[in-house]
């Protein structure tokens, strides 16, 4: 294929809900982790992603749509970090790191109990972006747009929980609920993105819009609108690419975003 | 109470409408416990205190309550915030939680701002700030909430001599000109012997007394410090007009 074909690409269903689906999802996925980076929880990503594998292995073994029991899974999960931070059993790294392990090994578990899906379970651990279809489509934008109601509304909350929470629980800001809604939001993410990048590569489409976004100086609206601007970008420019060069559409999804950030970041050092 | 460790034994005080109450202390003895108390952060194990006459169990009108905490200028210095944005959070409060800042809360933002003069610093980002500006910075964004009690915590804490003096200037204006009764943690017992009305020693117990003439400030130092204190103070060392 070469760059004179791209145009014909949008003539096909499947191409047009892949480039539809990862720009919703690459929307949501930088503007939370913009928060998630500013809280010091992006490792939170990874941990909920890996936890979500518990969930599809488990919705595969029983039969019932994978991403209903990753849902639940990595809601769970959310919570339990929440849980155990407030408990004072652990920090939200060490929380983090016992979900992601006990997540992981509960999937393990249930695929040894069943064989037969393991070629299944591969376009989850990857992503799987090309076979988008109508109802994956309708799922992901109804997800997007709570998520995106949710951060609309209680920005400037959820900003100045983020920058001082105590100082934010002082003025009456409901900061715990927050914090739930928005740990609930993180999952939901998570598991809308696994369809795109797949569960190993889901925290790069959280992190880097908004570390590439953070490199600029600019002011936290700024900031929020170049990372959702990188992140949009980057998922178009890599399904391009992957399409020109036929590699792993997530793969090179995910190197787009580490092109721009390695681009800011030397710009702005040179400058 | 820290955890659940006794640490402000004694206190008994009132604060009027108006007052510039300096609180002083050695390291450890209870300052930021017994502000933590009063903005009921922390439990009291006995008494009660009362806010604007309200006991705080029962108090809801935390929106006349300003307070800038000790640890507010370590944050983040990469935190992606101007200063205009920073001073509109202090407009943040639960009356308005899910809706946009209004354009009277901006109006109070650039009134802030131009009371602590960081006009022209409005759309610098924080991080970049010095450490004079950055605590300028915040007390803007508690004064935006238009509070009738600001409370500081050693706000001034490793700025050098003028900027400190600066900063003084611009909080007894704040007191005098918009009456707003402040409550400021400081180690610079200078400062809170010439330009505030009142003073508190804290050292486990609370030491309270009325700044005036006939005040000796080793009388009340001594009870917080130990015997073997000494301030050498006068009072036309001040360089302003003491408040009495």
């Amino acid at each position: 294929m070469t760059l004179f074909d791209i145009p014909r690409l949008f003539e096909y269903t499947f191409f047009r809900n892949a480039i539809i689906g990862g720009a919703i999802t690459a929307l949501v996925c930088s503007w939370v982790g913009l928060f998630l980076i500013l809280r010091k929880e992006a490792m939170m990503a990874d941990g909920v992603a890996h936890t979500a594998f518990g969930g599809i292995a488990l919705g595969l073994f029983l039969g019932i749509d994978p991403f209903l029991t990753a849902m639940i899974v990595s809601i769970l999960a959310v919570l339990g970090i929440s849980y155990m931070k407030k408990l004072g059993l652990a920090s939200s790294d060490a929380a983090t790191a016992v979900m992601l392990a006990v997540g992981f090994a509960g999937g393990l578990i249930v695929i040894s109990l069943a064989d037969g899906f393991n070629i299944e379970l591969f376009s989850y651990l990857f992503g799987s972006i090309l076979t988008i279809d109508q109802q994956d489509l309708e799922t992901v934008t109804t997800l997007a747009v709570i998520a995106v109601v949710f951060l609309g509304v209680f920005y400037k909350e959820l900003l100045s929980m983020t920058f001082d929470d105590q100082a934010a629980r002082l003025v009456g800001i409901p900061v715990t609920t927050l914090s739930i809604g928005f740990n609930i939001l993180v999952a939901v993410t998570i598991v809308i993105s696994i369809k795109v990048v797949g569960i190993i590569l889901v925290v790069a489409l959280i992190v880097l819009p908004g570390l590439s976004a953070l490199q600029l100086g600019l002011s936290f609206r700024g900031t929020t609108v170049a990372a959702v601007l990188f992140g949009m970008s980057s998922a178009f420019l890599g399904m391009i690419l992957s399409a020109i060069y036929d590699v792993a559409t997530s793969g090179v999804i995910v190197f787009t975003m580490a092109g721009i950030f390695i681009f800011v970041a030397a710009y702005r050092r040179m400058e | 109470m820290r955890s659940k460790e006794l640490v402000v034994r004694k206190a008994t005080f009132d604060i009027e409408a108006g007052d510039f109450v300096g609180i002083v202390g050695p390291n450890g003895g209870g300052k930021t416990t017994l502000i933590h108390a009063i903005l009921g952060i922390l439990p009291i194990k006995r008494g009660s205190i009362r806010l604007f006459g309200k006991d705080i169990s029962r108090f809801r009108q935390w929106e006349r309550v300003a307070y800038v905490s000790q640890e507010a200028i370590n944050f983040d210095t990469q935190f992606p915030l101007t200063v205009k944005e920073m001073v509109g959070l202090g407009r943040v409060r639960r009356g308005n939680l899910g809706r946009p800042l209004r354009k009277e809360d901006w109006a109070a933002v650039d009134s802030a701002l131009e009371a602590m003069e960081l006009t022209r610093l409005a759309n610098r980002r924080i991080g970049n700030l010095s450490g004079g500006q950055k605590q300028r910075v915040f007390v803007a964004k508690a004064l935006v909430r238009d509070p009738d009690l600001m409370i500081l915590d050693e706000p001034v804490a490793g700025v050098d001599a003028t900027t400190m003096e600066r900063f003084y200037e611009r909080i007894s204006v704040l007191n005098q000109d918009r009456n707003i009764t402040i409550l400021l943690v400081s180690h610079d017992l200078m400062a809170v012997f010439c330009r505030m009305s009142k003073a508190m020693c804290v050292s486990r117990d609370v030491h309270f007394a009325k700044v005036a003439p006939d005040l000796d400030p080793n009388d009340l130092l001594r009870k917080g410090y130990g015997d073997h204190f000494h301030f050498v103070f006068h009072e036309h060392s001040c360089g302003v007009e003491q408040r009495h």
